[in-house]
């Protein structure tokens, strides 16, 4: 190679819980223009604690208020089955209590709507 | 004066070291210009001096040592009289004649020339320097040095917790190491109160006794703000060193500066000074702290000093870096092989975990031992900002940030001529003449500022300026004119219209300058920024100024591909593009208007694109009942590529077509198969048309 730099990394499977259909797409189109490969979508939280455990990925982002079972109970149910788990809560402006509290049960980050690239981005990858 | 064929050995050395010490001049001499503080330099000045004349004299390149024995000579009386009028300026434009000699003269030893430079003009003015304060030297000036030495004082004041409390609470933790840490996060960030708390729950894991300022992060949403303008501190125990708390805080999101000390029990409290000077609950007045910005283990800012060092041919770090990606497939071959895929294999989990980590830091070290500071590139731009200001007679200062963010050695070289480029650029036709600014209101002296910071794995670096940013309408007209414009003007985003400028031959000047004009210059730049596979983005605001970004990516990315084949060549198409690949029969294949072949696959029509037509590939596979179609999407149009065969899945590391390989649309990398071979990568986007 006459050009030869640059690290190796892995694009890092992700898994986005959101019971937005359009959420999950704007979020999926987003991730996939960089390291990430959407692995899977899951509508509630049961659906996303089914689908990690089949897909196990890198990353889940996780809505915080959904139907069925919202994104702080599903957050903590996640971390009990692996405790590595790394999840990104998606939340809107205002949130910020619930936030909080799933930053206690183990989530990693946050990231707001509307989604702005760079901090999606910038978020993701310091995981 | 080097005997037969070989050159001197020593030479070499000389070259080296000399040129190192110019440069530290130069950047010292620009620094005291810009402070208007001479009295910390003028020592290193002298000593600097010394060095090169002794190695020159060594060397027999008498006209360097005499030179550099006359600023010697200088700088030694102004050691001891600093405090006298001196005309500095006077002084300093002589000294950076001398480094543009010397460095004049290294470059023709370095190319085996004769170092025939007559430095007696320059050694004469410097003279006359010396004469004029010797004249002046009144007697008292003596005294001048030992006035107490002016020391600078760092102040801390903090309203975090009364003095007392902490150091009870740190008696218990004698043994521990008590730390102090200021976060400051990104700009435009947002919630900056969450994600301290975000900081302090991780924190929680390796530290104890937390302290932190603003406490009150989750209840009130002011503190917000307070982090914004001041920072988030804090103050704890922890059994970990330096290096690993320093590793523990470069994965947070959206850092934009962090300084982390040790503190002493008297430390922990406060240094107040000056307590009626007191305004605020908390200012930091001071810091100068190396950053922490890039992911790597520090280099040049730790070992300050003694360096031990190693010369290493940079082709072995490059091989070096091959293995390091096909070490990093391989282990993924095998601890995801598919035939253990199935079994439970505890111990073995296990052991191939802590293999990945090995390999992780493995990789951190390999590309850390590529990773070179910005810092000197950035710094040669000082002495351009100031070389052009005077010529064009504009005041303009420059401003450097994250200079300590690191780049991979192959990188440096390309951007150094780009960077001077646009800052030449903004010099000329950005900063307006310091009338014209106060007219429009502004601040006489026009600012630029060169920033470099780290983004997932890419490093962005800026170049704003404060003047008068991109005519639009100008670079439309002229678009217009050279027939650039395909698109219908309404729909052309700003963005889109400034992205003209770098089209070869585009300028708006009438008139042609010194420095630019000719409209050679931004296309070259971005020539230079797409050889090392970076990406340029301008953004502008006419009359407020303009920014320019160069975004240069870090990482290759590992991908999950199909390999095909078509003829001898073989393929690879990314995974995630596949939708399905199936075989078919002659009578589902039709031909439309144009003569293209399409196929209908439930109810939707899909071009048929064969490779070994698109590519003129020699393959006995023409029917296309012998080869098979994989249907392939892209942004939601589909396409069905006909190849000979499937070779099977496997990960490839995407690695970008060498230099001196032409564009081809479709193609977007290549990777090295396991027997050697090349497998070309597939860019599904530039084949669907």
């Amino acid at each position: 190679m006459v050009f030869n730099c640059g690290r190796v990394v892995f694009m890092r499977k992700v898994l986005i819980v959101d019971d937005a259909l359009f959420i999950r797409l704007t979020l999926k189109k987003m991730l996939e223009k960089y390291n990430f490969q959407v692995v899977g979508e899951a509508g509630n939280g049961i659906e996303a604690i089914k689908l990690y455990k089949e897909l196990k990925p890198d990353i889940v982002t996780m809505d915080v208020t959904m139907p069925e079972m919202d994104g702080l109970e599903a957050v903590q149910m996640i971390r009990n089955i692996d405790g590595q788990a790394k999840i990104v809560m998606v939340s809107a402006m205002g949130q910020r209590t619930m936030v909080v509290k799933a930053i206690e049960s183990g989530a990693s980050g946050f990231i707001v709507k509307p989604f702005n690239e760079a901090h999606v981005v910038e978020t993701l990858n310091n995981l | 004066m080097s005997e037969n064929d070989g050159r001197d050995p020593m030479l070499d050395l000389y070259i080296l070291e000399t040129y190192n010490l110019i440069e530290e001049l130069e950047e010292i001499i620009l620094e005291s210009e810009k402070e208007k503080d001479y009295k910390n330099s003028i020592d290193t000045i002298f000593r600097i001096m010394h060095t090169i004349k002794g190695n020159s004299a060594m060397m027999f390149f008498d006209n360097i040592s005499h030179l550099a024995h006359s600023i010697e000579d200088l700088f030694d009386y102004l050691r001891d009289n600093s405090e006298l009028n001196v005309d500095y300026p006077a002084i300093t434009d002589l000294i950076l004649q001398s480094i543009d000699f010397i460095k004049n003269q290294l470059g023709k030893i370095g190319n085996n020339e004769t170092s025939d430079g007559n430095p007696e003009e320059l050694v004469s003015d410097i003279r006359k320097q010396l004469e004029i304060i010797t004249v002046e030297t009144p007697q008292e000036s003596k005294e001048s040095k030992n006035q107490a030495d002016n020391e600078e004082h760092h102040y801390y004041v903090s309203s975090v917790k009364d003095c007392n409390e902490i150091l009870e609470g740190e008696l218990q933790n004698r043994l521990d190491i008590r730390y102090e840490v200021v976060i400051f996060f990104k700009e435009d960030c947002g919630m900056e109160n969450i994600r301290a708390f975000t900081v302090i729950h991780r924190l929680k894991n390796l530290a104890y006794d937390i302290i932190y300022f603003p406490e009150d992060i989750v209840e009130n949403n002011e503190t917000e703000k307070v982090i914004r303008e001041n920072g988030f501190r804090i103050i704890f125990s922890s059994k970990r060193d330096m290096k690993e708390i320093k590793k523990s805080f470069k994965g947070t999101a959206f850092l934009s500066k962090i300084t982390i000390n040790p503190v002493s029990e008297e430390e922990s409290c406060t240094k107040i000074e000056n307590i009626e000077e007191v305004k605020s609950s908390l200012e930091v007045v001071s810091y100068r702290e190396p950053q922490i910005a890039s992911k790597n283990y520090s280099s040049s800012s730790e070992s300050q000093g003694k360096h031990n060092m190693l010369n290493v041919s940079v082709e072995k770090l490059d091989m070096l870096m091959d293995l390091m990606g096909e070490l990093v497939i391989s282990e993924v071959m095998v601890t995801n092989n598919p035939e253990i895929a199935s079994l439970n294999l505890d111990s073995f989990k296990k052991s191939s975990t802590h293999l990945r980590k090995i390999i992780d830091n493995l990789q951190d070290v390999v590309m850390s031992i590529r990773m070179v500071p910005l810092a000197p590139t950035f710094k040669k731009m000082n002495r351009i900002v100031r070389d052009m200001s005077k010529k064009l007679g504009k005041e303009v200062e420059i401003v450097l940030l994250g200079e300590d963010t690191e780049v991979d050695k192959n990188i440096i070289e390309h951007i150094g001529d780009p960077l001077m480029h646009i800052i030449r650029n903004s010099l000329d036709h950005g900063i307006e003449a310091p009338e014209d600014r106060i007219a429009a209101g502004k601040n006489s002296i026009g600012k630029i500022t060169l920033q470099a910071e780290n983004s997932g794995g890419d490093v962005n670096i800026i170049i704003k300026d404060d003047g008068k940013g991109l005519n639009r309408e100008k670079i439309l007209m002229r678009a217009k004119e050279h027939g650039l414009i395909d698109k219908p003007e309404g729909e052309l985003t700003d963005k889109e219209i400034y992205s003209f400028i770098f089209l070869p031959g585009f300028s708006t000047k009438e008139q042609v300058s010194e420095f630019s004009g000719r409209g050679v210059g931004m296309d070259v730049v971005l020539k230079g920024i797409e050889k090392v596979r970076g990406k340029v983005y301008v953004d502008s605001t006419l009359g407020k100024g303009t920014t320019i970004t160069i975004k240069i990516p870090l990482t290759l990315a590992i991908i999950d591909g199909m390999t095909i084949r078509v003829g001898q060549s073989i393929y690879t198409i990314p995974i995630m593009s596949i939708k399905q690949s199936f075989k078919v029969n002659e009578k589902d294949v039709f031909k439309d208007i144009d003569g293209n072949e399409i196929i209908m696959v439930r109810g939707q029509c899909y071009n048929i694109l064969r490779l070994h037509e698109r590519y003129n590939i020699e393959t006995e596979v023409r029917d296309i009942e012998k080869g098979i179609l994989v249907m392939v999407e892209n942004e939601g149009k589909s396409l069905c590529v006909f190849a000979d065969e499937l070779l099977g899945e496997q990960q490839v590391v995407v690695k970008p077509l060498p230099n001196y390989i032409k564009k081809v649309k479709g193609i977007g990398g290549c990777n090295l198969l396991g027997d050697g071979s090349i497998s070309l990568i597939l860019d599904i986007g530039g084949l669907i048309p």
